[in-house]
């Protein structure tokens, strides 16, 4: 589904991806963790070209999305993002928030998406905050329904920056529930967090970076318990 | 008996020195505003200053949003890409505007346009609102790519992942947003612009402030024709301020929780 070639991003002198080659498979559930630092958010931007390559290719679907010619609008409408800050528009509504996208991009009629929000904001059972505006949500609130903004553009690839790192810990448990059942619905997903608990049990695969490198990557099993670099085990002695 | 005549004979009285300090006031207050009808041309100007203040606003908004997007566009190019040249002048070009008008006091810039610049033209009006709107430009184009700055980079970054394109983006979630942060400091502009108008009649230029001056040539007396114009400004600033108010309120539907 995703293929990344040779990838390299710099920012001035300042090495961040050092010539990463990766493929991600339709349906895989992957997960990144690694230091702070260790270019994980970076590597998920260059995905959706939220920051763009210094060097490399990303092909997806198909088709080379660093090329200058490649309309990346159109292939962003395939990839949902959901942002550590969440990154609600806060002049709009909620329900504005899940529909402005689709309706302006054009898939869907403003009636049918208005339903869609609906029906999506039930399955995250936030249904009567449709009308509310993001300040008066709170933040597990918000996150769920980041989540159901980025599903309203029926991705089929869904790309998370550590979703659950500005909650409050007793609002985690009700994002990750939501990834949880995304996972089980057979959404392809790339998912940087530091949470070690779902990696084990959501991830279909772990990947640890470290410097700019992929590092290691294994099935969670194979990870958690016989991590092989030196540095994996000294990562996973801190945070276990 | 009517205004008029106690007019003519209070008058007579304070030339004799017999008047009381109230019969002199009606005097003084009877000239200034309402002998040969001259509250009129208050109005008159009260209407100069609203027309000049709405042509300089017009070119001043024109000119700052021009000049905010050069710039912001010049500074948000990717590091280590290479520029692009026609913008690297553009913005050279808005930079040198910029700090020119806001480093030179408005008396000068007026002087200038009205006697250097546009020495031949006898539209000294016209030519005061273009001075004014090409200083409110300056101080507008700032205070807009504050507003865009200090915008959370998340916003449009959220906007463009879900597939919306640039100008969506600007349109729907980044412009709101900032207009919305920057309508104080707008409002206090326009409130300066509103003001700085009675600058133009320096170079002869007919809104209120000249005319209040050739009252006061007229009866020699500063007082009532001066304080009533800045009685005037404070009013139809009032009415602005309160307008701005409303409008602010209404785009804060989002902020209650």
């Amino acid at each position: 589904m995703i293929d990344v070639k040779n990838l390299s991003k710099s920012f001035g002198d300042h090495l961040v991806l050092d010539n990463i080659t990766e493929h991600i498979d339709k349906g895989e559930k992957v997960v990144i963790i690694g230091p702070s630092g260790s270019g994980k958010s970076t590597f998920l931007r260059c995905l959706n070209l939220l920051e763009i390559p210094t060097k490399g290719s990303i092909i997806f679907n198909g088709a080379d999305i660093t090329n200058p010619n490649v309309d990346i609008d159109a292939m962003r409408r395939h990839m949902g993002m959901v942002f550590q800050h969440f990154n609600l528009f806060p002049n709009m509504t909620i329900q504005r928030n899940i529909t402005l996208a689709p309706v302006r991009t054009g898939i869907m009629k403003k009636e049918e998406a208005n339903e869609q929000a609906l029906t999506l904001l039930r399955r995250v059972g936030l249904e009567d905050k449709a009308d509310s505006y993001p300040s008066q949500l709170s933040g597990g609130q918000k996150q769920r329904i980041a989540i159901v903004r980025a599903l309203a553009m029926k991705p089929e690839l869904m790309l998370f920056d550590e979703p659950t790192s500005a909650l409050d810990p007793e609002m985690v448990g009700e994002v990750l529930e939501v990834m949880r059942e995304l996972a089980q619905d057979g959404m392809t997903m790339i998912v940087v967090t530091h949470e070690m608990g779902f990696a084990r049990e959501v991830g279909t695969r772990v990947l640890f970076m470290d410097e700019g490198k992929i590092l290691e990557q294994n099935t969670p099993g194979e990870f958690f318990t016989h991590p092989k670099e030196q540095r994996t085990i000294d990562f996973l002695s801190k945070v276990l | 008996m009517d205004l008029a005549q106690t007019f003519e004979t209070w008058r007579e009285m304070m030339l004799e020195g017999t008047a009381n300090v109230w019969q002199t006031l009606y005097v003084r207050f009877y000239q200034a505003f309402i002998e040969g009808d001259r509250w009129q041309q208050y109005l008159e100007g009260v209407g100069v200053t609203l027309v000049v203040t709405a042509i300089a606003l017009i070119i001043g908004v024109v000119l700052g949003v021009l000049v905010a997007i050069v710039r912001t566009a010049h500074d948000q190019q990717r590091p280590g890409r290479r520029k692009n040249i026609v913008l690297g002048l553009a913005n050279a070009i808005c930079k040198i505007y910029v700090t020119v008008i806001r480093g030179t006091p408005m008396m000068v810039q007026m002087l200038i346009m009205g006697m250097v610049i546009f020495a031949s033209s006898r539209n000294y009006t016209m030519v005061g609102a273009l001075t004014l709107g090409i200083n409110s430009g300056a101080y507008v184009a700032e205070i807009i790519r504050g507003g865009l700055m200090s915008l959370d980079p998340g916003q449009a970054e959220a906007g463009r992942s879900l597939g919306l394109g640039y100008l969506d983006t600007m349109r729907f979630i980044v412009v709101p947003q900032a207009f919305k942060a920057i309508l104080p400091s707008l409002g206090n502009e326009f409130i300066v612009l509103l003001k700085d108008t009675s600058l133009i009649s320096i170079i002869g230029g007919q809104e209120m402030v000249y005319f209040a001056k050739n009252i006061v040539n007229r009866t020699f007396d500063a007082m009532f024709p001066l304080v009533g114009a800045a009685i005037i400004y404070l009013i139809v600033v009032m009415i602005f301020t309160w307008l701005q108010g409303k409008l602010e309120r209404r785009l804060r539907q989002s902020d209650r929780r």
